[in-house]
């Protein structure tokens, strides 16, 4: 194999890493401020990608569904936090984990009622349709696109809870709420906001995806399993670690794919366990 | 003396009677045929739509041998374990001796060794070429085409057409389904003196296949070959063409579920894209129809792939049986092994040699979306053909 192709290989990787990135970050978000272990991840990702595929059919096109999705996937996130998830923060993981991955199920099911079980095509908008070359590298346009949007949010992300007011609040509720009540801001507030934010990110990657994939109802369960894995990787709660991991993941899987195909996706989880083996709390987690 | 509270419900149990003693004879007399479907999990999607071509042939034909049918649904949750519990529940309580479908091979390869132990009757959808070869048995049949079917079917007639199209570069599922397409791909290719330049294998829960499209990209092959089922299949196929392979390469699909694959993929995919198909709805056959006719009344759909099997093996079963003239287990196994019926593929027939229902398999082309007649005409049917390995070459011994 030469060296050219690895080159391409390593290229796609990122590609497939920034994807990873978007899907994962509102999760490590969540759990990074509120200790919150969200199982309705890949539940939002999933309703988001139907509604893409909805507003797909009804307007003709994906691209209204880019702002639309994420804001349905914000408002049940946030309608969930409030109706449900805010009565569990108290309560130990392993009740969280229960209760959201009932609200996943109790999402993934309503789907299949309302589309059926079998998978939905979501075309590509016609802007993005063809594909770039560069030299023998052919990548397509549309997930250039998403790679781009991706790298966008990362930097806004960065920017915002680095640079702003909201962010510090979010820093400072997440290192610790009871002294930030003791302040006087409503760190419930703050973390309804962060709950809808990263039920929105959710919202952005499946609608994203959608063209990518399509639809199905089991996707979420699939995207979820990734999630985890970057963010467990990264280290929880770990926004630099989630994009690090993130990357790592995705050119793992795409060089694996060309040198050892059959072992690509073992190869995902290989490289997990290798690295918790050495730091037990991820890339860039506290312990 | 008796008071008219009395009187009235002795008349109430006279008037009834006659037609609850009807009914428990009609539900002693009953055959019931038990359908193995995975309503939940992994394969729900498929299970669905056979229970319900399973269901509605069921209605539509009503009886078999004389006697009506009961149809008794089996949900797996797509657990070989739990159907051939669920087998042996139905055989020990119920008394079933028929029972058809499968969502995947795995299953079906389980039941039939259940049902066999137990003197009953299989028919499945199962793709495993071991099925009618080495793990064939007596009392198992199976409907759709066998992997040498379905690559002769389609890879022989696509080189025959594009004889310049040398290099082959397969994506292949890493089980046994897809290692056998791969075989057969290999080996037609080279008999025709084509050169297999590369493959590719991935796992079951792959869902990323950018990697291996690269890697097949690098290869520069004339032909992409996806040797899998279900909506892995749909996936790399979706990214083979995101990543422009349509362009200087030709693909070809050696076995699709036909249209709900399309159905999921869009008509600017499917286009220039040769798929293989063990059915087709718009073929012109009086069994297919019939199949069309009843599931548009019934449904207001075009039955797919999944909804047909479903009734295939149903409309096997009831043929069975009547032409049996009874429930008998060997009598309707014997029926079995020399039937020939108008089914959804034409005039289908069973080989009595290894319980292969010998019947059309096709080679489908990708229209455009300007040149489709309606919402569902995704294709033109360019090759049908009949290609069997020769009984005493599929390993089956009954």
């Amino acid at each position: 194999m030469s060296a050219q192709v690895l080159i391409f290989g390593a290229l796609n990787g990122v590609g497939i890493g920034m994807i990873y990135f978007i899907l994962s970050v509102g999760l490590t978000m969540i759990f990074g401020l509120m200790q919150f272990v969200n199982f309705a991840h890949g539940a939002f990702y999933m309703v988001s990608a139907y509604a893409a595929f909805a507003i797909a059919q009804w307007t003709g096109s994906v691209l209204p569904a880019f702002l639309i999705s994420p804001i349905l996937a914000a408002i049940f996130a946030l309608v969930s936090e409030r109706l449900l998830l805010q009565r569990t923060y108290s309560l130990p993981h392993e009740a969280q984990i229960l209760i959201t991955f009932a609200l996943a199920i109790l999402a993934q099911e309503s789907v299949t009622m309302i589309f059926g079980t079998l998978g939905k095509n979501v075309p590509v908008p016609e802007v993005f349709s063809g594909v770039l070359i560069l030299g023998g590298f052919v990548y397509p346009s549309y997930r250039l696109f998403v790679v781009g949007v991706a790298v966008a949010v990362a930097v806004a992300m960065w920017l915002a809870i680095e640079r702003t007011r909201f962010g510090a609040m979010v820093r400072a509720a997440a290192e610790n709420a009871e002294m930030m009540g003791l302040l006087g801001f409503d760190s419930r507030k703050v973390f309804m906001a962060a709950f809808a934010f990263g039920g929105a990110l959710a919202g952005l990657a499946g609608a994203l995806a959608a063209p990518l994939r399509g639809v199905e109802p089991l996707m979420g369960r699939e995207a979820l399993a990734i999630a985890f894995v970057v963010v467990i990787l990264g280290g929880l709660g770990s926004f630099n670690g989630a994009l690090l991991a993130a990357l790592l993941i995705g050119i793992t899987q795409s060089l694996m794919s060309m040198i050892w195909p059959g072992g690509a996706h073992l190869m995902i989880y290989g490289v997990m366990t290798m690295i918790l083996a050495f730091r037990p709390t991820g890339l860039m987690g506290r312990s | 003396m008796r008071n008219r509270r009395e009187i009235l419900a002795a008349a109430a149990v006279g008037i009834a009677a006659p037609s609850l003693l009807r009914r428990a004879w009609a539900q002693q007399d009953a055959i019931e045929i038990g359908s193995l479907v995975s309503l939940s999990g992994t394969f729900a999607n498929i299970g669905e739509q056979v229970d319900i071509g399973s269901k509605i042939a069921i209605e539509h034909y009503k009886t078999g041998a004389g006697r009506p049918l009961r149809y008794v649904q089996l949900d797996d949750q797509g657990d070989p374990g739990r159907a051939v519990r669920l087998t042996q529940d139905a055989i020990r309580d119920r008394g079933i001796r028929f029972f058809m479908n499968c969502t995947n091979s795995a299953i079906a390869l389980a039941v039939a060794k259940e049902v066999a132990s137990s003197g009953g009757v299989y028919i499945n959808q199962a793709g495993a070429d071991e099925m009618t070869g080495s793990l064939c048995n007596k009392n198992t049949f199976r409907w759709p085409v066998a992997t040498y079917s379905a690559v002769n079917t389609t890879v022989r007639p696509f080189m025959m057409k594009y004889p310049d199209a040398k290099k082959w570069y397969t994506i292949t599922g890493q089980y046994v389904f897809g290692d056998s397409l791969l075989k057969n791909v290999k080996d037609v290719v080279g008999e025709l003196g084509g050169q297999h330049v590369g493959n590719s294998y991935h796992s079951l829960s792959d869902r990323e296949y950018s990697g291996f499209i690269t890697a097949a990209i690098a290869a520069q092959p004339d032909v992409l070959c996806i040797c899998n089922f279900g909506s892995q299949t749909i996936d790399v196929l979706r990214q083979a063409v995101s990543f422009g392979m349509k362009r200087n390469t030709k693909i070809v699909v050696v076995w699709s579920t036909g249209l709900d694959q399309f159905q999921s993929l869009g008509p600017d995919i499917c286009e220039g894209v040769y798929f293989g198909a063990n059915y087709w709805h718009g073929v012109d056959a009086p069994g297919n129809r019939l199949l069309t006719g009843v599931i548009k009344d019934k449904l207001k759909v075009t039955p797919s792939y999944l909804l047909a099997a479903g009734w295939a093996c149903t409309q096997a079963t009831v043929e069975a049986l009547n032409k049996a003239g009874s429930a008998d287990v060997p009598a309707v196994i014997k029926a079995f092994e020399t039937l020939s019926y108008e089914g959804p593929t034409g005039l289908e027939k069973v080989r009595a040699e290894d319980h292969q229902v010998l019947k059309d398999y096709y080679l489908l082309l990708g229209k455009p979306k300007a040149k489709m007649r309606d919402k569902d005409d995704y294709v033109d049917v360019v090759f049908a053909e009949q290609a069997f390995l020769s009984p005493d070459k599929t390993g089956c011994k009954l």
